[in-house]
């Protein structure tokens, strides 16, 4: 792509870095966390644990940008 | 270099990317928060829980608030550490330092400027309980089309490069690709079924998406130069030790 830029050393040569297995489970874990923390509203826990969750990162919630009431 | 390294970095970026987001909800996005709590209360019905009193006091949310943001700094960070790792000869850049600020770019403009431009940021007092669900379905499906849209660009890029185009052209084609595609799945989401409240004032609202959109900028910011400059040091130091192979 950048065969014009004189790119400094190991620049030329980037790769992908291996990635292991179970690194995309931790990653699937992450986004699993991000949508509980920052989204659920019962579709995954019971109506009153998501209620309690939802209040409690209520200030968040709304800072973050995600749909609330 | 080790993905395990890179994972870490990704930790402690995205901590940092965390604590720097608390810093500007508790400093900015707050007392726009408090702004509109007083809406809610002078409308004199039940508040958030229903008809009962609150479910968790305010100081406690304020806590909990603030922790959720540097908790989802950490959580951000991880995912990016991975990603970075799988894309890093697709991000542009010569340095890890510049593909990791490439790649909080696009985090940022699909992850949170895309969906935060069909459902913008509202402070309490605001949206309806009744249309949280369909709401929140519009947001994920705005961020999923979204990274349809880079999808598409980076399969572009292989096709074009495999047909012979040279790389300005190609850019070009990306950024067209991307601008329209951003533009096409904001035409085509619905936007949010709400109307905003007769009480809630204008500034209000503006203020609070203008703060809300600086506490995550100010996350992705920290995130991608954090992790670049780790990531970097790790790269340069490698190559002091081992020139030949990086």
């Amino acid at each position: 792509m950048a065969m014009t830029d004189v790119p400094p050393a190991g620049a030329a040569t980037a790769t992908a870095i291996d990635v292991p297995r179970w690194a995309w489970a931790l990653a699937a874990l992450g986004v699993l966390s991000l949508y509980v923390v920052s989204q659920e509203n019962g579709a995954l826990l019971s109506a009153g644990a998501a209620e309690y969750l939802h209040e409690l990162t209520h200030d968040a919630r709304h800072a973050l940008g995600a749909p609330c009431h | 270099m080790p993905f395990t390294r890179l994972l870490r970095d990704g930790v402690v970026a995205g901590a940092a990317a965390g604590l720097g987001a608390a810093l500007v909800l508790w400093l900015l996005v707050e007392p726009i928060i408090r702004r509109a709590l007083v809406i809610e209360e002078a409308r004199g019905g039940a508040d958030h829980a229903t008809g009962e009193g609150p479910l968790v006091s305010r100081a406690l949310q304020v806590v909990g608030g603030l922790t959720t943001a540097a908790v989802v700094g950490v959580l951000v960070g991880v995912v990016f550490a991975v990603v970075f790792a799988r894309t890093r000869h697709l991000l542009p850049g010569s340095t890890d330092l510049g593909r990791a600020a490439a790649l909080a770019l696009v985090g940022f403009t699909v992850v949170t400027l895309l969906p935060g431009l069909k459902l913008p940021a509202n402070p309490p007092a605001v949206g309806d309980p009744a249309t949280v669900t369909e709401r929140t379905l519009l947001y994920l499906l705005t961020i999923l089309l979204g990274l349809l849209v880079v999808g598409l660009v980076l399969a572009a890029d292989g096709w074009l490069t495999h047909r012979g185009v040279a790389a300005p052209s190609r850019t070009v084609a990306k950024t067209v690709l991307a601008i329209g595609g951003a533009v096409a799945v904001l035409a085509l989401v619905p936007g949010s079924p709400d109307s905003v409240p007769k009480d809630v004032p204008a500034t209000l609202l503006w203020d609070f998406r203008v703060a809300s959109l600086a506490q995550l900028a100010a996350m992705w910011l920290v995130l991608g130069l954090g992790f670049g400059a780790l990531a970097e040091a790790r790269t340069r130091a490698q190559r002091v030790a081992a020139p030949a192979s990086v």
